[in-house]
């Protein structure tokens, strides 16, 4: 079967898993904070950066620290759900389906659903950025080029993280473990980027690029710095070697 | 009698070696925070449980409450998986009964999770504040904030099995409940009506607050427990009605 007929079957069966309107309330709900206290903005000037960037990169701050991987980990859970369900990865193995192409294809999925809860978070930004404009009275929109940057830039350092994710998921086949140790991994992100070498963490990518950013943006702070010459090397391998693993893995608990 | 079947019904979904896992994790915090940044809470005069629980508190409430969402999920997503909730209705069993086990074994859980933490609360306190304390005052504190901290946990408990009572699937509850966690997770800890969302208790801690702002959040508690188990008693009732 064709790869791209692959992912749009995909596609359907979670068309009914409301999976959707899960990760548009993770992204409403949060934004809602940073609407009422947004008098806090304009405290920052220890920190040297403009009320209206303080704004954005704190809303980026806290979806990449914990939210983004939460209901990341979420879209794992539904995919592996739905196929266990009925015993339909059985089904599936009895059809003339590659299950390395399968595993792919649910990967690219889970990236797709990662954009889609990023777009929904750009979008929200601008909903959350046009509120504060009025009560605040004071401009706080900024240009789409530095907001689907920053986006951007989540979703890329994201990807090594949503790797391991997916190894997890696919190699423990008892859920409870693998939805417990991708959770768990997630909450030490705060205390990895601390360290010196936070680059082995995959887990803290995305927050450690989106810190770095704030660096950038506010000129009283230190900037971390994201030119560790190794780190670009090991992300791609981890989501390299993860990806291979776990499609080696697909379908390994069931096969049994 | 029916705790037991409860026990036994959860013997093969992992739920017990996540719990000594997440407590283990949980303590370790504390510890390697002592270890590699002792000298800078050594300086401070506070009492060593006040300065253990500002330091660490926030992590391990966030993993305790994390392992608690996970666990009402899975509680219930075993009823759910092969209809086996369609199989309790028709015996002579209430499903308020069933919720209300699941809760106390939920609780059970939480206590052994709980007690890990507490000990290595009191390890790392005799080890890097041994002179200033003795050994049984510390013990009796450590219990009080615990137990303070164990019943703040209870309506994040039962909400979370409320919601995974009423969902069928895996992953709603656990979706609702990460955002709700996020949610508490941005509510400032000292903003006490804010504080007051169920998932947002489980981040108070006993030590260095006020009589009165303890005694408010512990009515506040006892007062969201019964709320939540009525209204599962009502959901459960109205559910029943038309299903």
């Amino acid at each position: 079967m064709n790869f791209l007929s692959l992912i749009g079957i995909e596609c359907r069966k979670i068309r009914r898993s409301k999976i959707l309107l899960l990760l548009a309330a993770a992204v409403i709900i949060y934004w809602i904070p940073s609407i009422l206290n947004a008098r806090l903005n304009f405290t920052m000037q220890a920190e040297g950066i403009s009320p209206e960037h303080n704004f954005m990169i704190q809303g980026f701050l806290g979806m990449s620290w914990f939210i983004f991987p939460a209901s990341m980990m979420v879209s794992i859970v539904l995919m592996h759900q739905t196929e266990r369900a009925e015993r339909g990865m059985l089904k599936m193995m009895a059809l003339p389906v590659n299950m390395a192409k399968l595993c792919l294809a649910k990967f690219i999925l889970l990236l797709m659903l990662a954009v889609l809860q990023l777009l929904l978070m750009v979008g929200m930004y601008y909903v959350s950025a046009a509120i504060v404009t009025r009560t605040q009275n004071y401009a706080f929109c900024l240009p789409a080029g530095l907001i689907f940057r920053e986006a951007g830039l989540l979703f890329v350092s994201s990807v090594p993280m949503l790797a391991v994710f997916w190894l997890l998921s696919v190699c423990i086949s008892t859920p409870i473990f693998s939805i417990g140790a991708g959770l768990a991994s997630v909450v030490p992100s705060v205390i990895a980027i601390n360290t010196k070498i936070w680059y082995v963490y995959p887990m803290c990518y995305p927050f450690y690029v989106i810190t770095a950013e704030y660096g950038k943006l506010a000129e009283n702070l230190s900037e971390p710095d994201l030119r560790y010459p190794l780190w670009i090397p090991i992300a791609i391998g981890v989501a390299v070697v993860s990806l291979l693993i776990s499609c080696l893995m697909f379908g390994q608990a069931e096969r049994r | 009698m029916n705790l037991l079947i409860e026990c036994k019904k959860i013997k093969r979904t992992g739920l017990f070696p996540t719990f000594f896992i997440g407590g283990i994790l949980a303590g370790l915090f504390p510890l390697l925070d002592m270890t590699f940044r002792a000298e800078r809470y050594r300086k401070s005069s506070q009492p060593p449980i006040e300065i253990l629980f500002s330091a660490d508190w926030q992590m391990m409430a966030m993993l305790n409450t994390l392992l608690i969402i996970i666990c009402a999920c899975f509680l219930y997503y075993g009823e759910y998986a092969d209809h086996a909730i369609q199989k309790m209705c028709s015996l002579p069993i209430r499903e308020s009964r069933l919720f209300l086990e699941k809760f106390m074994l939920m609780s059970f859980l939480c206590l052994f999770v709980f007690v890990i933490e507490g000990a290595a609360f009191t390890y790392c306190a005799l080890r890097w504040f041994g002179g200033r304390m003795d050994f049984f005052p510390l013990l009796t504190g450590v219990f009080k904030n615990f137990g303070y901290c164990f019943f703040l946990m209870l309506p994040a408990g039962l909400l979370s099995l409320l919601t995974a009572s009423a969902c069928g699937n895996l992953w709603t509850p656990l979706g609702i409940g990460v955002i709700c966690l996020c949610l508490a997770t941005m509510i400032p800890v000292n903003n006490p009506w804010l504080s007051l969302f169920p998932y947002a208790l489980p981040f108070q801690m006993l030590a260095g607050t006020r009589a009165e702002t303890v005694i408010f959040f512990v009515t506040a508690g006892a007062v969201e427990c019964v709320v939540i188990l009525l209204a599962e008693l009502l959901f459960l009732r109205v559910r029943r009605a038309f299903a």
